[in-house]
């Protein structure tokens, strides 16, 4: 296997906060990676950073050996990067099936001008519409956004996301606000997508999941790297349990 | 150093010195004017031009009290407590219904506010603007080798004081505390108790009160109060407050100042070019363009 | 139709113009601009110069469009730079600072006094009126087709959420770029024909009330909705006229209008309209 994304040493400091320091980590190609750790360890920071939606004060990012860490939002996703939001973003003002289709026609309004060019979102829609089923929300498709529920939100965003056909996939939190049997529902799908040739970050707080699904998990405390492994060894580790099922469990007497 | 020369230097010494004092009369002006917008939107995130028209009636309301009862004494403040109530009642009737809208509501619902001000200032009071029959503060008093009227320096250090009791009071009590609170997250002050309605209403009427007090000054500079009189001086507090950092206090005060010196040291210097109002705008542009935050961005 | 209807007609086509052109800067991409007179009066004044050089009027027209579609990229590169209250000042400043400039120039742009006897198009009144009624649907269909091409679809995303827009692929600046680009260029193009229709500006023609009036149409018709705005221009535009009989009491009606619309529909009447079918189609379903 080939590496697909190489993030060398991201160092992030908001004010006196260090959100990340010196974080490295491989991403292999068709591999599904999890991003674990304790609440405000710098995970979501570090899939912003990935896409550029923040800027670090340190960072080489290099995908498939290209260096995009100098590259402007819209340009990495255009070379294959996409990324779902824990915070759900959907545009308000459209419609679920239009969220997506703006999404599948991603290349019809790479350019301005030739994005005058084309009317038709014929094309566009029954590809989002089928997206929509895939994750399992496709009878809410003509409904507008507001007033949806979270469950809902949060699988439109990885169908938007989905609808990029990216070579690489961020997910930040997609389990969380789903019931049981929505989450294991999308778990597996994720898995299928997977299967099916699609590299995956996820950061996921749902342990089960992630040991479930998880080829490799990277840990993240403090936004420092503690750890990285195989599932079940990562686990393992002491420092690992201290970090994080230690807090968890501070959290969970708290 | 020749004679001739060392007196062309004094002389533009001189010149210096009366275009930064000048340059102060005005920028502390804006500066009440613009604190007042400065809270709004720091509460808010409202760009309150309706602001421009309290200003306005600030300027008629300290002139007709003072006309009638003779007393400046008595008129400023009585305009500032009548406007500052005002102000809340514009917050109550006019933004309260539209905070959840997007932010160019509030924005286009306050220009049509401004506007049927400055109109019903017309109708009522007439086109041309009134004077004072018997204008205060205007004795000459010389200071540091120029001359001044007492009401230039009632303008520096009235508004200097002003804003030097509002920071104490941001800073050192519980109301500004609570103010702060809001500010920073409206959910989290709520839930410690505080009245976010009450810092709402507080915020505006102190805001409005100040605008008066600029009002009730620009009236004395100029001995006349006019139905326009608001706009000009109230779009450069908008871009004052843009300059200093929107919502930030320190930044706005220092953000007046400078605009006042730099208003004035242009109008004599490129003023072939541009007028003073241009070379404000000029100034915000070319600022903008170097820090996008303003000059005193509070991060 | 008589001289004064004919006007006003003309007055109407060359304000949707203008509409249309902000409605495609604030309606489809979101970017309020408190500076949109200034584009029409660097048209005007394009146009007014060239044609009293001699230059024939629909060359003029382009150049009138061309140069303030130039000048409205410059602004809204500024529009890139700064965060959206931001911008709403920077473009209100880029309106004085255009008034200052045109004001002082006075061997080259008039001064204050504006510039006077300006040639006619050359096509008679109702020629002209033609012409104005021909390049506002133009103005309008290509509007209405921006709205519903890809590139609309995008506007939309940019105008919704910049930051959702910019993660599937959407190059921000490139969109505000055009959207500036173009509807800068039509205000242009109605402040050239503006010059021809009065054949005298002065700066006042164009200055802050001006860009409030053109915002009030778009925003009173509905912001984004192209049919909403060209009914708000012809309203906006023609009331006063209807009711000269307040024209003492014609800019506080303006101004309560424009606040009542905010506060109480700040949809418009474009959102007005969509509520009341709604509202019937919702009886008719009952029944």
């Amino acid at each position: 296997m080939s590496v697909l994304l190489n993030v060398q040493d991201v160092t992030m400091h908001f004010g006196g906060v260090h959100a990340l320091t010196d974080v490295s980590f491989e991403v292999q190609d068709g591999e599904f990676l999890c991003l674990i750790g304790p609440n405000g360890a710098g995970k979501t920071t570090m899939l912003k950073a990935i896409v550029g939606a923040i800027s670090p004060q340190e960072a080489r990012i290099l995908l498939d050996g290209r260096e995009i860490s100098g590259l402007p939002t819209h340009r990495r996703i255009g070379l294959g990067l996409a990324l779902t939001h824990q915070i759900v973003r959907p545009f308000r003002s459209m419609t679920l099936t239009d969220n997506v289709a703006l999404a599948v026609g991603h290349r019809r309004i790479r350019r301005v001008w030739t994005a005058l060019a084309g009317l038709d979102r014929d094309k566009e829609r029954a590809e989002a519409l089928k997206l929509l089923e895939m994750v399992g929300i496709h009878n809410h498709a003509d409904q507008e956004v507001t007033g949806q529920p979270l469950g809902v939100l949060k699988r439109l965003e990885v169908a938007r996301a989905l609808a990029l056909k990216p070579r690489l996939l961020l997910l930040d939190e997609p389990l969380a606000g789903l019931n049981h049997v929505e989450a294991t529902r999308l778990a597996d799908t994720i898995v299928r997508i997977n299967q099916e040739g699609l590299t995956i970050v996820m950061i996921e707080h749902n342990l089960g999941e992630v040991l479930r699904v998880g080829h490799r998990l990277v840990v993240l405390d403090n936004g420092r790297k503690i750890a990285e492994g195989l599932p079940r060894d990562v686990m393992q580790m002491p420092n690992v349990r201290a970090a994080y099922v230690g807090k968890e469990a501070n959290d969970a007497a708290a | 150093m020749s004679p001739v020369f060392r007196a062309a230097c004094e002389r533009l010494t001189m010149l210096y010195f009366e275009l930064l004092i000048q340059g102060l009369i005005y920028g502390s002006m804006y500066a009440i004017i613009a604190v007042g917008l400065t809270l709004v939107y720091g509460l808010l995130r409202i760009l309150h031009v309706a602001h421009a028209g309290l200003f306005a009636l600030g300027g008629y309301m300290g002139l007709l009290i003072t006309n009638s009862t003779g007393s400046l004494i008595l008129g400023m403040p009585l305009a500032a407590a009548i406007v500052g109530v005002v102000g809340m009642a514009i917050y109550r009737l006019c933004y309260q219904p539209i905070l959840d809208q997007p932010p160019y509501v509030a924005l286009i619902a306050s220009i049509g506010l401004f506007i049927a001000m400055e109109e019903m200032f017309r109708l009522i009071f007439g086109p041309f603007g009134l004077t004072y029959t018997n204008a205060p503060l205007q004795s000459v008093v010389q200071f540091a080798g120029i001359y001044l009227r007492a009401v230039d320096l009632a303008i520096v250090v009235g508004s200097l004081s002003l804003l030097g009791a509002l920071s104490w009071l941001s800073q050192k009590t519980r109301i500004g505390l609570a103010w702060r609170a809001t500010v920073d997250d409206p959910q989290i002050a709520e839930s410690f108790g505080i009245s976010v309605l009450n810092v709402r209403y507080l915020n505006f009427f102190i805001g409005s009160a100040l605008a008066a007090v600029a009002g009730v000054f620009i009236s004395l500079l100029s001995n006349l109060v006019e139905p326009t009189m608001g706009g000009v001086p109230s779009y450069k507090a908008l871009a004052i407050i843009v300059l200093g950092g929107l919502g930030n206090v320190a930044g706005t005060l220092i953000a007046s100042l400078v605009l006042g010196v730099v208003e004035a040291f242009g109008t004599i210097y490129i003023g072939d070019i541009l007028d003073r109002d241009a070379i404000a705008f000029a100034f915000l542009i070319i600022v903008l363009m170097i820090r996008p935050e303003g000059l005193f961005a509070r991060r | 139709m008589g001289i004064y209807e004919l006007s006003l007609a003309t007055v109407v086509g060359i304000n949707i113009i203008l509409a249309v052109g902000l409605n495609l800067i604030t309606g489809f991409c979101g970017q309020i601009s408190l500076g949109h007179a200034a584009f029409y009066g660097i048209g005007a004044y394009t146009a007014a110069l060239m044609a009293k050089a001699g230059m024939p009027g629909p060359v003029n027209l382009a150049a009138a469009m061309a140069m303030a579609g130039a000048v409205g990229v410059v602004v809204g590169m500024t529009s890139l730079r700064v965060r959206e209250d931001f911008l709403a000042i920077t473009t209100m400043g880029v309106g004085f600072l255009f008034l200052g400039i045109v004001r002082q120039q006075e061997s080259l742009l008039g001064g204050e006094l504006g510039i006077s006897s300006i040639p006619t198009f050359g096509v008679g009144k109702m020629g002209f009126f033609v012409l104005v009624l021909v390049l506002a649907a133009l103005s309008v269909a290509f509007s209405l087709y921006i709205k519903r091409s890809w590139m609309g679809f995008a506007f939309e995303a940019v105008a919704d959420d910049e930051d959702t827009a910019r993660v599937i692929s959407v190059d921000v600046p490139a969109y505000k770029l055009a959207a500036f680009a173009l509807g800068t260029a039509l205000a242009g193009l109605a402040g050239g024909l503006y010059c021809y229709f009065a054949r005298f500006i002065v700066p006042d023609d164009f200055g802050f009330i001006t860009s409030i009036s053109v915002l009030s149409m778009v925003a009173v018709g509905g912001i984004g909705s192209v049919y909403g705005v060209i009914v708000g221009t012809a309203l906006l535009t023609l009331i006063p006229e209807f009711f000269r009989f307040i024209s003492d009491y014609k800019l506080l009606v303006y101004g309560a209008l424009l606040f009542g619309v905010m506060r109480f529909a700040p949809d418009g009447l474009a959102g007005l309209t969509r509520l009341a079918f709604r509202r019937i189609q919702r009886k008719g379903g009952a029944v």
